[in-house]
């Protein structure tokens, strides 16, 4: 230490304040452009804010103080985030792991210990027994020991280290761990060995250079999230099946971004800790990848398990011992999948591709370890040349194994196997778009393997120590600064429309349109798709209150067995964070009405999802309530008496279902039925009546039917297929649905009224609402278009919460008042016969 | 010393042939990153285990097999010395 500390001191006051500036000027920068591309959370943000001006402090203190300094300013980081509250709790149940593996008794009975207190931890995750504190803290409680621990205890018990308070805190509760429930799994002797082991400023350096690379990684991500990701329901040929299992692989980045930048601050504060990804896209064979992508984690396997059951199989054959360890290293890790799932989550993990995934992995990679052992592999230390051969040897090998790569993880993302296997129906569809793609890829890998090649060789290269103002330094500010104005707005206008769009895009941190459509259904969090651990919507998911009314589970709906699928229970009543949600004896949202309504009423039946049926309001919140009340207030007498809106919208119900739900209209007799559409009609409807026929639901329309039979979707076809074969036929599916509608209301004298009220989030949304509101006035509907109900307001002052989308009063406020109006304005004279006596 | 640079010669040139077979012997110097720089992967490390324990009539175990022990020729020396010693 005293050594460390007299090389500081060497340096000059002035080179050190000049190295200083520098390094403040680029992570300044650095800060310019996490800002301006709103990288990763808010909470994110602040940290990064906390770091940096942290890192101010620390650079100027002795080394003796530095690693309290760290442990310190990671205590305030969770703070910062999580109040003083609950980072109490979080800190506290942190110490009391801690202390436990320094107790005073056998390793044995401290394992027990431990052992014993995470089952307690796991009772209370799973809300087997009350927690005190917030939910919010699990994931990042989990993330900080779930692996962390192990490797504590396991360096525990190999080594006789004094304990420190300071370097446990500074281990365990590191500081950006407060942002990231995906972590590295950092271990703990290099975390303690490596602090200040190399040259300051270069270590300084280097954390500046994988934090920048970290947010390149993430920006691309979002290019590749915004404009490459496709829907499974969505490919049509095998160009459409490579950009998907391509651009599904790519998401990885966010993974790979979040780590540099993780690695990147703590190596500002000394903690030489090695790479954690080494570009995982070029590997050559299966180990290569398992080598190269995610480090920590296959440095903590072969820890942990690998080589302890190596050395105590060993003694009966070497191979037998290297196939057994390999294959118990894989099932551990699908294992420990599961368990990361569960503190993450509060779930159990069952997932098939999860699984088969982990299985054949672990197949490929003991097939190429046995492959290496016998002819061995590749290795050099010399200086780079070029070879034409090993070079095309190199870029077969890398472009096979991204693409296997690929179809293996979207195994893994997928749902079902079933899924999985749907996907490549169309595999046998060669377009250009197939060819152009595969050459893009093939001259990629090819470059970029040799790039490996010569970047690998270059590191081993010793050179000289770094001058101040070297070429790597200055291109790193020059590329920051670049990176930092595109990112503000004043300058990317100037770029041109187009330009300036696509930037924009990047710049933000909205969901994808297809995370959108998962959010629309409201089905998302209860998949199973371990991708989900990458996933902006799951985040998004993670931050709501367990006190969030679910629809499913709470009692409110129940399912039905037919084509309506579920509905709402009569006479219920439930307490919603939002307040009280109560059904009617008929199972409306809404109050009490009779069958058939009083002499001199106007009824109107009002059709919709969850918007209309008043998701996250209280029951006289709805705009349905408002409007009713309105109309009875200002109109009593010009001409009816009374006026009845009855609310018989049900959360998740999609345009084809509408079609039992205006039978069941008819019964309470109505001047007028009104129809609210919400956005994606047409789509929805197919993918709904794919989902029924998978289920083998009967389809009680004959016109829908004979449509599902054109498309050749016979039942118990899969899911995804059936959507897919659908998805052509969905404005047809729509137009039936429409008329059917407009024409049992004419035959019943009844008006059919269509009401678009477009989602609280712009989104790509819209692009079918043009279609569907041709579609509804061919069908004869008298239209009502709400689409721009919203504009002009902030969107968080309308809509629940980040994780909701549905609008909450204000926004209910807002569409009772157009709705109103236009109600009241409309020329339409089936319209105006709710202020005129109908002649029906 | 003299027992420490056999061993360090030993260790160098079971490298060179094992798994840089044809590499310039200077290049690969007591220094040189081995784990971390890729040289020594999880199967070549066993292998070099099974080497030193063969060669030098020691027992390593399962957690002495990583970067701070074996990560350049050096270390490994400093190792084996200190099993012998």
């Amino acid at each position: 230490m005293d050594n460390r500390e007299s090389t500081a001191s060497s340096s000059t006051l002035r080179d050190r304040l000049s190295r200083f500036i520098l390094l403040g000027l680029q992570l300044f920068l650095l800060l310019v452009t996490i800002r301006q591309f709103q990288i990763e959370s808010s909470a994110f943000v602040r940290i990064i804010v906390l770091a940096f001006g942290g890192f101010a402090v620390h650079y100027f203190l002795p080394l003796s103080l530095k690693l309290p300094f760290f442990a310190l300013l990671s205590v305030v980081g969770i703070g910062l985030i999580f109040g003083p509250v609950q980072a109490a709790w979080l800190i506290g149940l942190g110490c009391m792991l801690i202390t436990i593996c320094h107790l005073p008794f056998s390793m044995r009975a401290r394992v027990g210990l431990l052992l014993c207190a995470t089952a307690l931890l796991a009772l209370l995750r799973v809300g087997w027994l009350p927690a005190p504190w917030s939910p919010a803290i699990w994931p990042i409680l989990g993330a900080m020991f779930m692996f962390r621990l192990m490797i504590y205890v396991y360096d525990q018990a190999h080594e006789n280290e004094p304990f420190s308070w300071p370097r446990a805190f500074s281990y365990f509760f590191m500081l950006p761990n407060v942002c990231f429930p995906m972590y590295p799994v950092v271990d703990y002797k290099a975390f303690r060995r490596n602090y200040f082991d190399a040259e300051e400023h270069a270590s300084y350096q280097q954390a500046i250079v994988w934090m920048t690379r970290g947010v390149v990684h993430l920006i691309l991500y979002r290019l590749v999230y915004y404009y490459l990701t496709v829907a499974p329901t969505e490919i049509a040929n095998s160009g459409d099946l490579l950009q998907f299992i391509v651009s599904n692989f790519l998401l990885y980045l966010r993974i790979s971004g979040q780590f540099h930048l993780i690695i990147g601050l703590l190596r500002l504060f000394g903690f030489n800790l090695p790479e954690t990804h080494h570009l995982y896209y070029l590997s050559s064979s299966f180990t290569d990848f398992w080598r190269r992508i995610n480090i920590y984690w296959k440095d903590f396997m072969m820890k942990l398990f690998y080589y302890p059951v190596y050395f105590k199989l060993r003694a009966k054959g070497d191979l037998r011992a290297i196939v057994l360890s390999t294959l118990f290293v894989f099932f551990m890790t699908w294992v420990l999948h599961a368990y990361q799932w569960f503190w993450l989550r509060g779930t159990v993990l069952l997932s098939g591709p999860d699984a088969l995934f982990w299985g054949i992995l672990a197949l490929f990679v003991v097939g190429n370890s046995l492959y290496e052992m016998k002819h061995g592999r590749e290795r050099s230390v010399g200086k780079y040349r070029f070879q034409f051969v090993p070079f095309l040897r190199r870029a077969l090998n890398t472009t096979g194994m991204f693409l296997l790569i690929c179809v293996l993880w979207s195994l893994w993302s997928s749902e079902t196997v079933e899924e999985w296997l749907a996907l490549w129906e169309t595999a046998n569809k060669i377009t250009v778009k197939t060819v152009g793609l595969l050459l893009a890829i093939v001259l990629v890998l090819s470059l970029g393997a040799e790039y490996s090649v010569y970047r690998d060789k270059q590191s081993k290269l010793k050179r000289p120590p770094a001058t101040l103002f070297n070429r790597a330094t200055v291109g790193n500010v020059v590329f920051l600064a670049a990176l930092a104005l595109a990112g503000i707005q004043e300058v990317y206008l100037h770029l041109g429309p187009q330009a300036a769009t696509f930037v924009n895009t990047l710049r933000s941190g909205r969901l994808s349109r297809l995370d959108v459509a998962m959010m629309e259904k409201g089905y998302y969090e209860n998949l199973n798709r371990v991708e989900r651990f990458n996933s902006q919507l799951w985040e998004l998911y993670m931050n709501r209150p367990s006190t969030w009314l679910d629809v499913a589970g709470t009692g409110l709906d129940r399912f039905t067995g037919d084509f309506l699928h579920r509905e709402l229970v009569p006479s219920f009543v439930a307490m919603s964070s939002h307040g009280p949600v109560r059904t009617n004896r008929w199972g409306m949202r809404d109050q009490d009405y009779e069958a058939k309504p009083a002499p001199n009423t106007y009824r109107i039946a009002l059709l919709g999802a969850s918007s209309v049926m008043g998701w996250g309001v209280r029951d006289n919140e709805t705009f349905e309530a408002l409007v009713e009340e309105r109309l009875n207030q200002n109109n009593v007498g010009k001409p009816y008496q009374r006026y009845e809106i009855l609310n018989m919208a049900v959360p998740g119900y999609q345009p084809v279902q509408q079609l039992l739900v205006v039978e069941k209209a008819y019964s309470f007799a109505p001047n007028a039925v009104l129809y609210v559409a919400t956005g994606r009609e047409a789509s929805r409807s197919a993918s709904y009546l794919a989902e029924v026929t998978a289920k083998n639901i009967a389809v009680p329309f004959a016109p829908l039917r004979e449509i599902i039979a054109k498309a050749a979707v016979p039942p118990k076809t899969a899911e995804a297929i059936g959507t897919r074969r659908l998805m052509p036929f969905r404005h047809e599916i729509l137009t039936w649905t429409y008329r059917y509608i407009v024409d049992e209301c004419r035959e019943r004298g009844i008006v059919p009224l269509f009401l678009f009220l477009p989602q609280v989030e712009q989104g790509d949304w819209v692009e079918e609402t043009p279609e569907i509101l041709r579609i509804a006035r061919a069908a004869g509907f008298v239209v009502a278009d709400l689409s721009d109900v919203y504009q002009g307001h902030e969107i968080n002052t309308l809509r629940i919460a980040d994780w909701d989308n549905h609008p909450n009063a204000n926004g209910h406020r807002l569409v009772a008042e157009r709705l109103y109006t236009i109600l009241k304005e409309h020329k339409d004279q089936r319209v105006a016969a709710l202020f005129s006596k109908s002649t029906r | 010393m003299a027992e420490t640079q056999a061993i360090v010669k030993g260790l160098k040139d079971y490298i060179l042939k094992e798994f840089l077979p044809g590499e310039d012997p200077e290049e690969l110097t007591e220094a040189t990153p081995l784990i971390s720089g890729g040289i020594l992967d999880s199967l070549a490390t066993l292998k070099l285990v099974a080497f030193v324990e063969d060669r030098y009539k020691i027992k390593l175990q399962a957690h002495e097999v990583d970067i701070e022990h074996l990560d350049s020729i050096a270390r490994i020396g400093k190792l084996v010395e200190s099993k012998l010693g």
